[in-house]
C-alpha cells in the first residue's frame, strides 16, 4: 500500500479515489429544502445554527419561526426544555447570542434572566460575540493533533490574516479551535458554519477559503 | 471504490448501508430487512424483546459495556408514569466518529433502534439529543424521520400495532458533559448540563422526573438485527463476554484510518496492521489509547497480544471504551499530547466538584510546565499524586478519565518525561 494520503471527499467532491460526489456523502440532496417553520414536529427542534446569514436585530420567533417554537414547545413535557431550542434559533436568526439576546428569550419563556445567562454561558457553541460570516473551527483534539491539526490552524489564521477568535477585517472569517468534532478518521477535521470539512491539511487552506468565499452567498 | 472504510475480512451488520445514499430511504433501509426488527418485538411483546436483547448479550457501546438487555430490565413495569428512552448521540469522546457515520448513512437503523428500544421500555417518547456540532448527519436523521413518520413507522399507533412511539431530534449546544448521562439529561431539561449524584438511577428518576433509560446510538442500531435475527445468532460473533460485533474507530498514524466492523475480540494488530494497512512511511508503532482518550493509555508491548474485546482490553491493562483506537508512531510526542487532552479535560469540566475542577486545571499546567522544558522530577509525583485525589472522588468520571491517561503515560513512557526535563534542566544551567 502507498503511503499517498487517503482522501475523504468529505469536501472536495469525488477525489477520483471515490465514485461518492460530495452531495452523496453530505446527504445533501436526501435532505433538501429546510422549511423555516421546521417541518414536522419531531425535527423542529434539529435546524442548523449556524450560518452565513446574520441579522442580529432581527426580531425573535415572528410568522414562520414562531410556528416553529410553537412546534418545539408542543414536543416536552415542561416549558423550560424549550430554553436551549429557543436559545439554537435566537442564534440561527442573529449570529450571536447576546446578554439583552438571553434576556428576551428569558422573558418569552418566562424565565428568569439570571438562569438563562446561566445556562447559555455553559454551551460552547453560543456565539457571545458576532463572528464573521464563516466561523471555521479547526479540531486540535487528539487524533487530528498528531496527523497536523496545529499547522492547519496557523494555515487558516495565516491566509486569513487574522489572531485565534478575530474576525478579518472583511467581516469573513472568524477562526476558532475546536475539540473533537467526531470526524478522527480524517484528520484534521474542520467545522466550517454548519458544515464539517474533513481530510483538511495544511496545504489546502487556501483552496478552503477560496470555494468559501464563492459561497458567501449561497446560505451555508 | 464507493466508501472509503471497507476491508474485506469485516463482518458488515451495522455498516452494511455505510457508503450507500440509498439506505437512508424507507424503501433503501426496508430492502435490506429494515423495520422487520421491530415489527417481530411488536409481535412477541414487551418482556420477551427484553429477553431476546438479554440473550444476545449486547453490552453498551457508550464506553461503559453495560449489558443493555439487563439495564432495560431495570424499568418499572407498571405505566403509572411516564417512561423516556434518551438516546446519546452526543458523541464527543477524542478519538471516536462512530454515531455520527450511523447516523448519516443509516438514519432509519436508529430510528429502527429507538423504536425496539422504546418499546422494550415501555416509553411513548423517545428523545435523541444530538450533538449540536452535527448539523449536516442530524438533517439527514431529520429527513428520514419525517419519511418515518409518514409512512407510519413513527408515532400513533407504530405499524398498525396500537402502539403510540414518538421520537424528537433534540439538538445540544456544544459541552462535552452532555454525553455523560445524568449531565444529558439536566442539558434536555433546558439546565446547564451538570452531571447529578446518583443514586436516584435514571430508571427511578431520570427525564423530566420520570423513569428513563439512556443509550448509545450503536447500542440502538444493533438492537433491531437482534430482534430480527434472534439473540443466539448475535452470539455466533465475538467472545462470551463480549458478544456481536463493535464498530473500531481507528484514527492517528495508519495508511487507511476509519470505521470497520469486526467481531468482537479481533486482534489489534491485525486492525491495525492488515485492515489499516500499517503504519506509514516506514515508522515504529509507539502507543496506542484502545478506546477513545478517557482510557488508559497502551505501550507497543501491551498491544502486541491484545484482543479488542471488553475483557481483552482490560486483560491488556486499558479499557475497550468505545473502540476507538487511536495509533501513534515513534515520532509521537506523548506528553505534549496528555497536555492536550489535559486542556480538553479542564475546558470539559462543568466545576460542581473540587477536585475535578482543580485537578484537571493543575495538570494541565504541570504537563505545560514539563512540555516547555520548565519540569521537574518532583512534579511527576504531584501529577500522579492529583491523579489519585481525582480518582473516585467525584459525581461523575470525567475526572478518572484525565488520571488515566496521565498515570498511564507516566507509567509507561516515563522516560518521554525525563526527557523533556533533562534537556529544560540542561538549558538552565548552561
Ligand atoms: C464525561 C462523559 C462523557 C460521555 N459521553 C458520551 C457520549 O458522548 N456518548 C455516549 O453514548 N456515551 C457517553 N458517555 C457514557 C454515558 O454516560 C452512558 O454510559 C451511555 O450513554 C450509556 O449508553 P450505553 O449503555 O448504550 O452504552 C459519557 C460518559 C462520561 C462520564
Ligand atoms: S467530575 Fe467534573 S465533570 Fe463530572 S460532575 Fe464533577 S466537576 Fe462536573
Ligand atoms: S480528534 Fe479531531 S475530530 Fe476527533
Amino acid at each position: 500500500m502507498s503511503d499517498a494520503r487517503f482522501r475523504n471527499p468529505g469536501w472536495a467532491g469525488n477525489t477520483g479515489e471515490f465514485d461518492l460526489t460530495e452531495a452523496d456523502v453530505r446527504g445533501s440532496e436526501f435532505v433538501g429544502e429546510q422549511p423555516l417553520d421546521g417541518g414536522h414536529p419531531s425535527v423542529a427542534p434539529s435546524l442548523p445554527y449556524m450560518l452565513v446569514k446574520k441579522d442580529p436585530e432581527a426580531p425573535l420567533f415572528e410568522g414562520p419561526y414562531l410556528e416553529r417554537f410553537e412546534k418545539i414547545r408542543s414536543r416536552y413535557p415542561m416549558a423550560r426544555a424549550a430554553l436551549i431550542p429557543a436559545l439554537n434559533l435566537a442564534q440561527e436568526l442573529r449570529g450571536h447570542v447576546s446578554p439583552e439576546t438571553m434576556d428576551e428569550v428569558a422573558a418569552l419563556l418566562g424565565l428568569s434572566d439570571a438562569f438563562v445567562r446561566g445556562v447559555a454561558t455553559f454551551y460552547t457553541m453560543y456565539n457571545k460575540r458576532p463572528v464573521g460570516r464563516f466561523l471555521i473551527q479547526v479540531c486540535t483534539n487528539i487524533s487530528c493533533n498528531i496527523r497536523g491539526a496545529d499547522e492547519v490552524l496557523a494555515a487558516f489564521l495565516e491566509h486569513t490574516g487574522t489572531e485565534l477568535g478575530e474576525t478579518s477585517s472583511d467581516g469573513d472569517f472568524t477562526i476558532a479551535e475546536a475539540e473533537c468534532l467526531a470526524g478522527c478518521g480524517f484528520p484534521t477535521c474542520v467545522q466550517i458554519n454548519s458544515r464539517y470539512f474533513e481530510d483538511v491539511s495544511a496545504k489546502d487552506v487556501p483552496a478552503v477559503l477560496e470555494r468559501l468565499k464563492r459561497e458567501v452567498n449561497d446560505g451555508f | 471504490m464507493a466508501y472509503p472504510y471497507r476491508h474485506e475480512s469485516e463482518t458488515r451488520i451495522l455498516s452494511r448501508g455505510f457508503g450507500d445514499p440509498a439506505a437512508r430511504t424507507v424503501a433503501g433501509w426496508k430492502a435490506m430487512g429494515g423495520y422487520e426488527g421491530i415489527a417481530r418485538a411488536l409481535e412477541i411483546g414487551r418482556e420477551a424483546t427484553i429477553e431476546e436483547v438479554k440473550a444476545s448479550g449486547l453490552r453498551g457501546r457508550g464506553g461503559a459495556g453495560f449489558p443493555t438487555g439487563l439495564k432495560w430490565s431495570f424499568m418499572p413495569k407498571d405505566a403509572r408514569r411516564p417512561h423516556y428512552l434518551l438516546c446519546n448521540a452526543d458523541e464527543s469522546e477524542p478519538g471516536t466518529f462512530k454515531d455520527r457515520e450511523i447516523i448519516r448513512w443509516t438514519p432509519h437503523q436508529l430510528i429502527e433502534g429507538c423504536l425496539v428500544g422504546s418499546y422494550a421500555i415501555g416509553a411513548a417518547h423517545c428523545y435523541v439529543y444530538l450533538r449540536g456540532e452535527f448539523f449536516e448527519s442530524t438533517r439527514v436523521l431529520a429527513r428520514a424521520l419525517e419519511e418515518a413518520y409518514e409512512e407510519g413507522l413513527v408515532g400513533t399507533d407504530v405499524m398498525g400495532s396500537g402502539v403510540d412511539i414518538d421520537i424528537t431530534l433534540h439538538v445540544g449546544a456544544g459541552a462535552y458533559i452532555c454525553g455523560e448521562e445524568t449531565g444529558l439529561m439536566s442539558s434536555l431539561e433546558g439546565r446547564r448540563g451538570e452531571p447529578r449524584v446518583k443514586p436516584p438511577f435514571p430508571a427511578a428518576v431520570g427525564a423530566f422526573g420520570m423513569p428513563s433509560t439512556i443509550n448509545n446510538v450503536e447500542t440502538l442500531a444493533a438492537t433491531p438485527h437482534i430482534l430480527r435475527h434472534g439473540g443466539e445468532w448475535y452470539r455466533q460473533w465475538g467472545t462470551e463476554k463480549s458478544p456481536g460485533t463493535k464498530l473500531f474507530c481507528v484514527s492517528g498514524h495508519v495508511r487507511k484510518p476509519g470505521n470497520y466492523e469486526f467481531p468482537l475480540g479481533f486482534p489489534m494488530m491485525e486492525l491495525i496492521e492488515d485492515v489499516c494497512g500499517g503504519i506509514p512511511n516506514g515508522r515504529a508503532l509507539k502507543a496506542v489509547i484502545p478506546g477513545g482518550s478517557s482510557v488508559p493509555i497502551m505501550s507497543a508491548e501491551d498491544c502486541r497480544e491484545c484482543s479488542l474485546c471488553y475483557e481483552g482490553v482490560e486483560a491488556a491493562g486499558s479499557m475497550l471504551g468505545c473502540a476507538s483506537v487511536i495509533v501513534m508512531d515513534e515520532t509521537t510526542d506523548i506528553v505534549k499530547q496528555v497536555r492536550r487532552m489535559a486542556h480538553f479535560y479542564a475546558h470539559e469540566s462543568c466545576g460542581q466538584c473540587t477536585p475535578c475542577r482543580e485537578g484537571t486545571a493543575w495538570a494541565t499546567r504541570i504537563l505545560r510546565r514539563i512540555e516547555n522544558g520548565r519540569g521537574t522530577e518532583d512534579d511527576l509525583d504531584t501529577l500522579v499524586e492529583i491523579s489519585e485525589q481525582m480518582t473516585g472522588t467525584t459525581i461523575c468520571v470525567l475526572s478518572d478519565s484525565l488520571a488515566m491517561p496521565i498515570v498511564s503515560s507516566i507509567e509507561k513512557f516515563r522516560d518521554d518525561y525525563l526527557a523533556l526535563i533533562r534537556r529544560g534542566e540542561r538549558v538552565g544551567a548552561a
